[in-house]
């Protein structure tokens, strides 16, 4: 809430802007290098992110711990085959986190479909569910690309500040747009 | 919905408490149940009294699928049912679809198959040892694990180009032949691997922290066990001898020589020690048929590009890594199967658990399910 | 014991009980000729060493399948031409006899005997009822689950026989023939 009104009160003091650039700086960094991502694997893909939580590709030194509750999580990361019965339920989690919050699609079941493209129970695409911030191609990607990606979301992460609310890019401008 | 009755306070109320029954949903989001698996549970204080497992989240129609892609394009289907073992998945309809098609395949194929599918089921069991180690609450063993297991999957990159769906078993024979350096590899990680087996067993199996939280939970007796349809280590932890490599070998598992681990009470431990002895029978053979891999050809001639098998039906089933795996096909002469059903260890295996789980507690539903080591690709299809 | 001896056994306590006409390749298969036979066979089977049930399914003879079941565009080839013939995977092979029944199939197995038994039942598709085989085998429970979800096939005496697989908005029975995939809200 302070920092939704602070672009209001440094807007009126003489050298506003640069106390706002300095918060902006300070509080990206916080959020991208402490990424909680949550425990959201549905296939295959999950296996592929459980391998980059562990021993050889540790996630951890890039401070990302996964959590199991969405309500300590910062980053969904759907990894896997989004069925129709399990889009309400990743709605719901989805509500369930709080703000920022972010959305990473894992693998080519997740970002259109994928080999199960013309399935009666398949959902094409997760993005026709949640705003998604990341893409990440492959059936499944290496974890070496997951992490890539998280690098990616940082880096869009840096490019949020304060004066265009606190609304994540994708959420201001919708899933498809790549220049956000 | 709020219980209005003030009960006054006299010694029948404190000596019997007043308890009320109350539903949990486990899923289909949670840590521990490998996937999106939903178990609506009616627990009265910490014992369950109804469990409902609720699955279909997962569920990608790829039987129907199967009806319109062709057999080469359906390999591809096959890898993401048993996603931690997809060599298996290759095999089982490889083998189906060779019977209808009257294939025969080279003598290096049939050795290259088993080589692929005993690694994988190592790197499977690594992976159950790994995860059923968190589900019980140690954390270590998982990243002791994933060292090897990516061993593994560093050896299938190399000869295939895939981590995990490798798509390398194909209709007449595998994929590509694999370099005389691959196997100088492949016979180090042998060696590498074998004293880590005994580290596991420091680490995990007689932990008397793990021993207590299963080595009397959820015992199954035999004829339970046979009635219910299980298959592989659940099965055979409760003494049943059925392993379909010495049942209905195929491939030519008749010429190793293997022992078949078996336990004593079907306990959560025992289902756990079934798998880890396993591994060590896996290394043995691979290490023989390492030993005699013949040289020739890896595919078989005549296979067409789209295949069109005379009709028929065939059934052919493996040994995966978490039961008996198999594919029941019909061609009616077309380019893709008529009717292909899987009949997937996971999804007969994960049914007891409505009548297991009565009269248990609640930390004991994740060591019960943790040791059918379940993976939710197969049980939805 | 052989697949011969197995089927003389059989044949002695069911007389009309034969062999299928296209059987499953290597395994023994015995057609029954009619619903009524399903119980008192599984029970002989269940009492002679065949105790382990491995597999129940079911197979839609009607015809090729629809295409009208999958959510996809006729022609999703970019490089052909608007208006060119439809391409469809899955023609009908004029050589081979479709029929409008359900051939539903059970398969079980002796552990001791290393033997395996394959049961066959036509019934037509819109009578397709069977006795329920979960009391006898705790195994059916979720197969005959999965047979009635995807072919629409009652099972009479299941104790909860609903849907497993499919979400609960799906209209149809999707492994059929003639299943027409209806728009729900996650389709465009």
């Amino acid at each position: 809430m302070i920092l939704e009104k602070l672009p209001g009160i440094t807007g009126r003091l003489p050298g506003g802007e640069l106390v706002l650039t300095t918060a902006d700086y300070l509080i990206d960094l916080g959020r991208r290098q402490s990424m909680w991502p949550m425990t959201f694997g549905l296939a295959c893909c999950a296996i592929e992110m459980m391998a980059s939580y562990a021993s050889r590709l540790d996630f951890d030194r890039m401070g990302v711990i996964p959590r199991a509750s969405p309500r300590q999580a910062d980053v969904m990361i759907v990894a896997g085959t989004v069925c129709k019965k399990m889009a309400d339920p990743i709605l719901e989690i989805y509500h369930q986190m709080p703000e920022p919050r972010f959305v990473i699609s894992m693998g080519s079941c997740a970002n259109c479909g994928g080999p199960y493209y013309d399935s009666y129970s398949v959902v094409k695409g997760v993005d026709r569910i949640v705003p998604v911030d990341v893409y990440i191609a492959g059936c499944p990607p290496r974890p070496e690309a997951l992490q890539y990606a998280i690098v990616k979301l940082q880096e869009k992460i840096r490019r949020m500040s304060l004066a265009k609310g606190l609304a994540t890019p994708q959420q201001e401008k919708g899933s498809r747009d790549v220049n956000a | 919905m709020n219980n209005a009755t003030a009960a006054p306070i006299d010694n029948e109320t404190v000596g019997g408490v007043q308890t009320d029954q109350m539903f949990i949903n486990m899923g289909p989001q949670h840590p521990s149940t490998h996937g999106v698996l939903r178990i609506g549970l009616t627990v009265e204080g910490e014992v369950i009294v109804k469990a409902i497992p609720d699955i279909g989240y997962l569920h990608r129609g790829t039987e129907k699928l199967a009806e319109v892609r062709n057999f080469h394009h359906c390999v591809v289907l096959t890898d993401r049912w048993d996603y931690v073992s997809a060599m298996p998945n290759n095999l089982v309809f490889c083998l189906s679809a060779e019977k209808l098609m009257g294939l025969k395949i080279p003598p290096r194929a049939d050795a290259l198959r088993v080589i692929m599918c005993e690694l994988n089921r190592v790197a499977s069991h690594l992976l159950f040892f790994g995860t059923y180690g968190i589900d019980t609450g140690a954390f270590t063993p998982f990243l002791y694990a994933f060292r090897e297991r990516e061993m593994v999957l560093d050896l299938f990159e190399m000869l295939c180009g895939a981590r995990l769906t490798y798509n390398y078993i194909r209709l007449g024979g595998v994929m590509i032949d694999t370099t005389p350096e691959w196997l100088t590899r492949l016979k180090e990680f042998v060696e590498y691997f074998k004293p880590r087996l005994d580290e596991y067993d420091t680490l995990l199996s007689f932990n008397p922290i793990f021993m207590a939280r299963t080595k009397n939970v959820g015992c199954l007796t035999a004829a339970e066990a046979v009635n219910w349809g299980l298959s592989g280590p659940n099965l055979r932890a409760s003494g049943v001898d059925y392993d379909v490599r010495k049942h209905d070998p195929y491939c030519g598992y008749e010429n190793y020589a293997f022992e078949v681990p078996l336990g004593e009470n079907g306990s959560c431990w025992d289902r756990y020690f079934c798998r880890v002895r396993e591994m060590r029978q896996s290394i043995k053979i691979i290490e023989q048929a390492l030993s005699k891999l013949p040289e020739g050809p890896t595919m078989a001639m005549g296979v067409a590009k789209i295949p069109k098998p005379a009709p028929g039906e065939a059934y052919a089933h493996v040994e995966a890594s978490r039961g008996e795996l198999g594919i029941y096909l019909v061609s009616d002469g077309g380019i893709s199967p008529f009717r292909m059903h899987v009949r997937a260890p996971s999804f007969v295996n994960l049914a007891m658990l409505q009548e297991k789980l009565v009269g248990m507690k609640v930390a004991d539903v994740i060591a019960v399910l943790g040791s059918i080591d379940i993976v939710l690709g197969e049980v939805d299809r | 014991m052989t697949q011969d001896e197995l089927f003389a056994k059989i044949q002695a306590q069911f007389p009309k009980i034969e062999k299928a006409a296209n059987p499953v390749k290597d395994y023994l298969t015995i057609r029954l000729p009619s619903k009524g036979d399903l119980l008192s066979v599984s029970l002989w089977l269940k009492n002679n060493g065949f105790d382990y049930l491995d597999m129940l399914t079911g197979t839609d003879y009607l015809g090729p399948v629809d295409m009208k079941g999958y959510i996809r565009q006729q022609n999703f080839n970019v490089f052909l031409p608007d208006g060119a013939t439809p391409e469809i995977e899955s023609a009908a092979n004029p050589a081979y006899a479709y029929k409008p029944v359900i051939d539903l199939l059970w398969s079980f197995v002796s552990i001791r005997e290393k033997a395996r038994v394959i049961v066959k039942l036509e019934l037509p598709r819109d009578a397709a009822s069977v006795p329920s085989l979960a009391g006898l085998f705790k195994a059916a429970d979720w197969q005959e689950r999965e047979t009635f979800d995807l072919l629409g096939v009652t099972y009479e005496g299941h104790p909860n026989l609903t849907k497993i697989l499919t979400p609960d908005f799906l209209q149809g029975h999707p492994l059929r023939k003639d299943y027409a995939h209806v728009k729900d809200r996650f389709d465009e």
